[in-house]
């Protein structure tokens, strides 16, 4: 059930508006790849994006966040934490990366909450743009369900046609949040979906269904239990051989949340940071401990733990898929390793 | 549904900023490894479990995970056993008693004490696995009414690298523990039992295994022989503890880091019953 419709038109002036409130974030065109970058109008948004080249994580998790700063005096310190309640608005979110947001929502409020991260979380408004079929060959979001976003955003648009007259998209919109409901019917913006509207909408439904190619043809649900059966394959030792241990495919995965902490003191000595950063668990020294034991010492061990995470661990400790689909991480690959041909392997193996 | 469980919410101000605490005394027990004493910045106990560790902080330099080697019965201060193996602990090491360092803790899951309550104790502690297992021992001294037999055996590599001699000394003449050592390498003027730890077992009086807890911390290598010692005597699966140790960078299972399988060693961990353990082929290697 749609909640609205509104013309692309008349979105972006709802985003124009909500600039005057909020740093706007959405898909820009650079260079034949789009990046989400922040922008001061709304007509710099290309929503009509394939795929932008990484997901908009780093602006939840920023690749490196202070956590406090501190200071030392006559013998002690002090710490005052550091929060960024910025308003942020994100313009354009495709499902994998709204359902790669809820995972990271997840993990950073279970057991032990992270206000860093979950105030940020708390001050952003997210738009959603809904794939009506693959952004690009190899995806393979249709298998892992990450392609159908139900909750995580504030407003779901999706595009049901294009105005015939002005190459305008009509979009039809779904309210996540009390705060996407205000956001459109406070501007009094759209309409509320005719009987036609509705049956677009239907329609846009079962042609994105039939859209999506099937990639893993033993079925999703299948992995966790086939990866339960294969930790001693030696597929992880054959593919693993290409790795390079870059880590490439950490950095583009919209789901990977591990991190470092450091600390950074500033040239008046006495004073500085404690920061968090990016970290992969594909790098050689990510298990290794003080005095020089790595728990994953060969890079087959580690490119078991990452496909086990994506497919299975992360998915049974959060109640959420660790992987949506994207593909990011066989894009980046250096050695063309791929986790959809590493679930298909193993999978006839059996 | 709102985005975010709100009620769950922690409304601190950050689960990464340490308390500033005050070492108390230093005690150097080997070439490497230190001991600290240490007072929380306005008094008060630390509030910990047996077994489970803090977050030292130096600000400037950074943190480390560290076992909290002392009971939580001693009330004044807690205990830190330090070896020199990384840049934290280096810095920590040109430290002196009234010098601060912070800390963020207790974290993890420690041993659950009322589980062994009215039972007999076995410790098999070898190399620096006396340092955690180190806070369950004076425990247990200090609670001994609540407690049968209690077994204590500590394999060190050498007599120089033997931890907390202070506390070896009591121990031989404490008649509430029945205590062994044994090295791998003795000197010369080492009267003691020689070989791996596994050899002390011999010392042992016979174990009532429905009623006997065994705690196993150690090298990884250690802890594959002791369990084949315990399960040995009888001792049911459920009724066997160790402890681990990981990278750890957050402490709250959020980093990544110290996952074994699909455990977090800081949430889940570092104390697990071996019958978990089992089912993580990473966790024992």
């Amino acid at each position: 059930m749609l909640d609205r419709v509104l013309s692309r038109k008349r979105l972006l002036e709802l985003v124009d508006e909500l600039a005057h409130a909020r740093r706007i974030v959405g898909p820009v065109k650079q260079n034949d790849h789009y990046f989400y970058e922040p922008v001061d109008r709304a007509d710099r948004l290309d929503l009509d994006f394939s795929y932008c080249v990484y997901g908009p994580k780093a602006f939840l998790l920023p690749p490196t966040q202070t956590l406090f700063r501190f200071k030392q005096h006559a013998g002690t310190f002090e710490t005052t934490p550091e929060h960024n309640d910025e308003p942020l608005g994100i313009i354009g979110v495709h499902p994998c990366d709204v359902n790669a947001i809820r995972l990271l929502d997840h993990a950073f409020a279970n057991t032990h909450p992270d206000e860093h991260y979950l105030t940020r979380r708390r001050q952003t408004f997210i738009v959603g743009i809904d794939c009506p079929g693959p952004c690009t060959e190899g995806v393979f979001c249709g298998d892992m369900h990450g392609n159908e976003a139900t909750t995580g955003f504030d407003v779901m648009c999706y595009p049901l046609s294009r105005d015939d007259t002005g190459g305008d998209v009509r979009y039809g919109v779904v309210f996540g949040t009390d705060a996407g409901r205000e956001f459109i019917l406070y501007a009094q913006a759209g309409d509320p979906p005719s009987v036609e509207d509705e049956r677009a909408f239907e329609r846009y439904q079962i042609e994105k269904q039939a859209a999506f190619p099937q990639q893993i043809p033993y079925g999703v649900d299948t992995l966790p239990d086939l990866l339960e059966r294969s930790y001693d394959s030696l597929l992880w030792q054959a593919t693993a051989r290409r790795c390079y241990s870059c880590g490439s495919c950490n950095l583009s995965c919209p789901t990977c949340y591990c991190f470092n902490m450091f600390d950074e003191q500033e040239l008046a000595l006495g004073t500085g940071e404690r920061k968090r950063e990016w970290d992969g668990c594909q790098l050689r020294s990510f298990a290794e401990v003080a005095g020089g034991h790595n728990f994953r010492e060969a890079p087959a061990s580690r490119l078991r733990h990452r496909i086990y995470r994506k497919a299975k661990w992360v998915k049974e400790r959060e109640g959420i898929a660790g992987c949506v689909g994207c593909a990011r991480c066989d894009r980046a690959c250096t050695a063309k390793i791929s986790s959809v041909e590493i679930y298909n392997q193993l999978a006839e193996e059996r | 549904m709102p985005l975010i469980e709100r009620t769950s919410m922690y409304r601190g101000d950050s689960l990464y900023e340490p308390r500033p605490a005050e070492i108390t005394a230093v005690e150097k027990l080997t070439a490497d490894e230190n001991l600290y004493t240490i007072r929380l910045d306005g008094g008060g106990p630390l509030g910990h479990d047996p077994g489970q560790f803090v977050q030292v902080s130096l600000v400037g330099i950074g943190e480390c995970p560290i076992s909290i080697c002392s009971s939580p019965t001693r009330l004044e201060h807690f205990q830190l056993c330090i070896r020199r193996a990384g840049e934290v602990t280096e810095h920590i090491h040109r430290l002196d008693a009234g010098d601060t360092v912070g800390i963020r803790g207790p974290l993890g899951h420690g041993f659950q004490v009322h589980e062994l309550h009215g039972k007999d104790v076995l410790i098999v502690a070898g190399g620096l696995g006396i340092a955690p297992v180190r806070s369950l021992i004076q425990y247990i001294l200090d609670e001994r009414s609540r407690f049968g037999a209690f077994h204590l055996l500590y394999g060190a590599r050498s007599p120089a690298e033997m931890l907390f001699q202070t506390d070896v000394i009591r121990w031989r003449e404490n008649k509430d523990v029945n205590f062994h050592t044994t090295v791998d390498r003795p000197d010369e003027q080492w009267r003691g039992h020689t070989g791996v730890v596994t050899t002390l077992f011999q010392e042992l009086p016979k174990l009532d295994p429905h009623e006997t807890m065994a705690i196993i911390v150690g090298p990884p290598v250690m802890f594959k022989f002791v369990v084949l010692e315990v399960l040995g005597r009888r001792i049911p699966q459920k009724n066997v503890y160790c402890s681990l140790e990981r990278r750890m960078k957050c402490g709250v299972g959020k980093c990544g880091h110290c996952q074994a399988n699909n455990v977090y060693v800081c949430l889940e961990g570092p104390v697990f019953r071996y019958g978990e353990l089992k089912a993580l082929r990473e966790a024992i290697g």
